[in-house]
């Protein structure tokens, strides 16, 4: 199976993606990931101003088959969510990387970046997976 | 009786193709010493010898000729239509409609339930059905805690005391606080941590509660904190507000009146209806519509699974799987046939039946009518010896209303009396007579 | 031309036929001399609809509607057998429809109740029961709010239970919310429960017990079940049964001797009471001595007097719903064990082994079975080495075009594209026959014509629909 991968990103073992950009961080879920969950129907995000601790679960993404958690893959609060979602939840799959971005974070510990995994781990976790 | 359709050839044919040589080697995993010899049961009847055996059984639960019992389960009039369509073994012989395209029958009656509940409620959103009205209302409450984060519910005085129980041992599971609360005092036990108030109207007592005055008093004291009703006779939508038009969160209710016989109590209907906000956390199952992926006509299909146990798993708010699905095709019937006419009529003929005996019975010296409030078909009555009433109605053919003193003892002598458009005049006039006569002790031991 | 049936409210109209009212006989009083204006609706938009039509939308309905009656139902994990007839006639006998579960004489529903926890003792070897449960998941919330019970009257605090990965989503469901927290233990290539990891889990603490069925949703019997309760009984935990499984063990195998300390029942399932298209069902749940404090109120006793009401307060985990229990449900289970008696008891698990392994058998020709050894009541196919990139989901369409039901689809979660197949033993061998000739004629095509399957069902009312758009945009009524 052919699945994209963007050059430029940062990742983590469980899906996520992360644009680093003027200490904010980006986040939504890889191709990968929206392959296995199929269609998706809704995306539950959180309230702009919430905080969150790295590891916990900050959005949850819905299919007609399953669910998935999008795990902050670093500490912060939530300065901006993808309104867009709401009525195009198919953003998420038809663009995961551009139109379906899910939460944008203010990062508290710059540290936290350095544990997560660049585009050629990543791609060798998935090779594994698929194996 | 034996439903297995092979005959021993036909087994032995079996056998072989498997390639062992017995019935007994299928169940070779299972280790000697857990393997049975035998069940020790009596041996099987034949049809006649079990209807007869059992039918012994039923005749020793006593039938009324009239009832004036209530409390959570009612006599109405089921319309021969019930019967007939829920006896149709396409609809009780299926399962969850899983493959909706072999299902649209039944997907399609199950959306016009949905519809039809909402109309009837006026609430946005209806679902296929819970267990019955207790657990409904106990979901609701455990629903409304994980919707808000919060961790207390307060329960208004005027629940089913059965009912109560179920909210607290749910709540109890999910570690929720349970308060109890009269109108009077709420508004001190309104704190941030609480997740709703859950009350009933018209409630345990007989009275209807102006659920207008009481989400608007709860708005402005706290407009976090979501608002739950229940209502145990729901055929008082025929002439009551909906409780869509009250700004309720959730409105829940035991649908037994629409359609489905006492039965000891159950299988009920859990009515379970909500806004639109809360979707996507609604228990239970959603029936959708939706069009042909590659085609343009519409169809019914299970939607929205994805709140449900066997998708979400320990992190669905709901364990529910199989609900009432049949009960609810009896209450879809059940409002088909009366129409809006025949309902409003029918609610009409209760609290005109009620009312009547009530304005009787308060005549007569040493009964007091309790309620403050108006009522629908149930009201309390203080009477001067409970247990005289109750056995001369007895002798009467008349099924006795409740002593309330079973679910609150310190409530001596009170009776829970219940009329419905069942009790002719002729029956209302009889337990009039007992009344009186009750006053005179004139009670013989039954 | 379209196939749909337009919805039941089309055929409104203002006949006001009062067919089903009584005639007022006392004087009336208008409603608003009686109730104050504000609590009266003003509008009811519930249709006025004329009988007939009523009748002959429903009769189309049913015509739309597959059920047990109509054929094969090999759902797994379902157990969709024959539900007798006679069992419809004694459910609506007055002495039972007509009782209000509030009134005093009611010795013969009571004893009922008493009656059939004795017989399910006897078949699961279980010390006391409760008939409260409305149905399988609710059993399961009884039962685990049971062990939560047992374990705060100890003064322990325990937060995990443990779930295999076969297990039906209700488990981990049910456990959650009677506070628990789940560990998956991820089963062996045998479909097993490994023995090490148990030990380990339990070891580490906390672990208030385990929920197994068995046989498995794989339809395998883990020989190793005295050993995992054993397991789980040193390390102070509690083992529950969920049967929804136990169809092929009546009158062969005990959960009791097995070990369980609780069990729940599915009487829709097991004892042939009616799905009803997704109930009302009935899920009784049996514990042992230990436990029968902790039931739900109320519980019964027997005594000189007959039958009595005992509520064991102090314990008892309190009410999980009014009044009794589906006792609608019970009559038809309490009538069928009696029906069939202790021999027609057990050949129900002998043939519906049987059915099982013949289809399996039959089906391994073509399809891939990852367990392929002598299975219970069901069995698992998955979609793996399908030709053409045909899937699961392709093949339970086209299975609806053969006029049958498809079984049950994409669980177990363990095997990839799960076709969970379950006869169970009222199936006749020529509808077996007839399922397995289908299934081999869909493999087929799979291999000459995929795109028939890809594109099925053709011969439904409606074809494949859009669960997509469903979810996304739902429309829930009209």
């Amino acid at each position: 199976m052919d699945y994209k991968f963007l050059d430029g990103l940062k990742y983590t073992s469980t899906h996520e993606w992360i644009r680093i950009e003027n200490s904010i961080a980006t986040v939504g879920i890889t191709d990968y990931a929206q392959h296995q969950l199929g269609d998706i129907v809704f995306v539950e995000l959180p309230e702009v101003g919430m905080v969150f601790e790295k590891g916990s679960n900050a959005a949850e993404i819905e299919s007609v088959k399953a669910v998935g958690d999008l795990i902050m893959p670093l500490s912060g609060e939530i300065i901006r969510v993808n309104q867009k979602l709401a009525d195009n939840p198919e953003f998420v799959n038809s663009s995961p990387f551009a139109e379906g971005w899910m939460i944008k974070i203010e990062y508290s510990d710059v540290n936290e970046i350095d544990e997560l995994l660049s585009v050629d781990k990543y791609k060798q976790i998935i090779q594994n997976e698929e194996n | 009786m034996d439903f297995i359709p092979h005959d021993n050839k036909t087994v032995s044919e079996m056998l072989d193709v498997i390639g062992v040589k017995s019935l007994q080697e299928l169940f070779q995993d299972i280790p000697n010493d857990l393997r049975l010899d035998k069940l020790n049961l009596p041996s099987g009847l034949s049809e006649p010898d079990l209807v007869q055996q059992i039918e012994k059984i039923s005749q020793k639960n006593k039938i009324y000729s009239s009832s004036f019992l209530g409390a959570g389960c009612y006599y109405h009039y089921i319309p021969s239509l019930v019967d007939s369509i829920t006896s149709r073994s396409e609809f009780y012989t299926s399962y969850t409609p899983y493959q909706a395209e072999a299902s649209q029958g039944y997907l399609q009656a199950i959306y016009e339930y949905q519809t039809i509940i909402s109309r009837l409620t006026q609430m946005d959103v209806a679902n296929a059905s819970m267990y019955d009205g207790s657990t409904a209302l106990a979901e609701a409450a455990i629903m409304s805690t994980i919707i808000t984060g919060k961790k207390t519910v307060i329960l208004l005085k005027g629940i089913h005391p059965e009912y109560e129980d179920v909210v607290r041992t749910y709540c109890w599971g999910r570690n929720v606080c349970v308060e109890t609360a009269s109108e009077e005092i709420l508004k001190e036990k309104l704190n941030s941590d609480v997740a709703a108030i859950l009350f009933q109207s018209p409630n345990f007592f007989g009275d209807i509660e102006d659920s207008l005055k009481i989400v608007k008093n709860l708005r402005e004291k706290n407009s976090n904190c979501m608002i739950i009703q229940v209502m145990t006779d729901p055929t008082c939508l025929g002439i009551l507000n909906p409780p869509g038009s009250t700004d309720i969160d959730i409105f829940v209710a035991e649908g037994q009146s629409f359609g489905l016989n006492p039965s000891f109590g159950g299988p009920g209907l859990g009515i379970f209806t909500a806004k639109q906000k809360y979707l996507r956390k609604i228990p239970g199952r959603l029936i959708g519509k939706t069009k042909e992926i590659n085609g343009d006509q519409y169809g019914f299909i299970l939607t929205l699974q994805a709140r449900e146990q066997h998708i979400r798993r320990e992190k669905a708010s709901s364990n529910i799987c199989t609900n009432q699905a049949l009960c609810s095709l009896a209450a879809l019937i059940y409002l088909l046939s009366l129409g809006r006419t025949g309902l409003k009529e029918i609610a009409s003929q209760n609290v005109q039946k009620a009312h009547y005996l009530k304005m009787r019975l308060s005549k007569i010296p040493g009964y007091e009518i309790i309620n403050k409030k108006p009522t629908y078909n149930e009201f309390l009555v203080k009477c001067p010896n409970i247990d005289a009433l109750c056995n001369l109605c007895k002798q009467r053919d008349l099924q006795p209303p409740l002593k309330i003193s079973s679910y609150f003892p310190e409530m001596k002598n009170i009776a829970l009396v219940c009329v419905t458009e069942m009790n002719s005049k002729d029956s209302i006039n009889s337990f009039i007579e007992a009344a009186t006569l009750a006053l005179n002790n004139e009670a013989e031991e039954i | 031309m379209s196939f749909n049936i337009p919805l039941i409210f089309d055929k409104e109209n203002e006949n006001i036929q009062q067919n089903f009212v009584p005639k007022m006989d006392i004087d009336i009083t208008e409603l608003n001399e009686i109730l104050p204006e504000n609590l009266l609706r003003k509008e009811l938009p519930i249709p006025n609809i004329p009988e007939i039509e009523i009748i002959r939308h429903f009769i189309k309905l049913s015509n739309r509607t597959y059920g047990v009656d109509t054929g094969i139902y090999p759902l797994g994990s379902c157990t969709m057998k024959y539900n007798p007839k006679v069992n419809e006639t004694i459910v609506k006998l007055p002495g039972f429809a007509h009782i209000h579960p509030l009134q005093e004489e009611n010795q013969g529903c009571l004893e009922l109740i008493y009656h059939i926890s004795k017989l399910l003792g006897e078949i699961t070897g279980m010390d006391g029961f409760t008939l409260q449960p409305a149905a399988g998941a609710h059993g399961e919330l009884a039962g685990l709010l049971i062990i939560k019970k047992f374990f705060e009257s100890k003064g322990i605090k325990k937060q995990k239970i443990i779930v295999p990965d076969s297990a039906h989503g209700t488990n981990p469901a049910s456990a959650k919310m009677a506070g628990f927290s789940i560990i998956e233990l991820i089963s062996n290539e045998f479909g097993e429960v490994p023995l090490d990891e148990l030990e380990f889990v339990m070891q580490e603490g906390d672990v208030a017990g385990i929920m197994l069925t068995n046989p498995n949703t794989l339809g395998v019997f883990d020989k190793q079940i005295k050993e995992i309760t054993r397991i789980v009984h040193e390390n102070e935990g509690l083992c529950y049964y969920d049967g929804a499984n136990l169809n092929p063990m009546l009158g062969i195998c005990r959960p009791r001797d097995m070990g369980f300390d609780i069990v729940h029942l599915n009487l829709h399932k097991t004892f042939s009471t009616p799905h009803g298209g997704g109930g009302p069902g009935s899920g009784p749940i049996g514990v042992v001595n230990e436990l029968i404090p902790f039931l739900p109120k109320p519980c019964l006793i027997s005594t000189k007097k007959g039958i009595i009401c005992k509520n064991n307060d102090d314990k008892s985990i309190g009410r999980i719903k009014a009044f009794w229990g589906n006792f609608g449900v019970i009559i038809r289970a309490y009538a069928y064990i009696l029906a069939l008696g202790a021999e027609g008891l057990k050949k129900v698990g002998q043939i519906a082994v049987l059915n099982a392994n013949y289809l399996r058998i039959l089906l391994q020709q073509n399809y891939f079975l990852p367990y392929n050894r002598i299975c219970q009541h069901e069995f698992v196919l998955s979609d793996q080495g399908l030709p053409n990139d045909v899937s699961t989901e392709d093949i339970a369409k086209r299975i609806l075009d053969y006029g049958i039901y498809a079984p049950t689809i994409y669980f177990p979660l363990i095997v990839p594209g799960a076709l969970m197949i379950e006869p169970t033993e009222t199936e006749p061998k020529s509808s077996l026959d007839y399922f397995v000739e289908v299934m081999n004629k869909i493999f087929e095509e799979a291999k000459k014509n995929p795109e028939l399957l890809k594109n099925a069902p053709h011969k439904t009312p409606v074809k494949r629909l859009d669960a997509v758009l469903a979810a996304r945009k739902p429309i829930l009524h009209d």
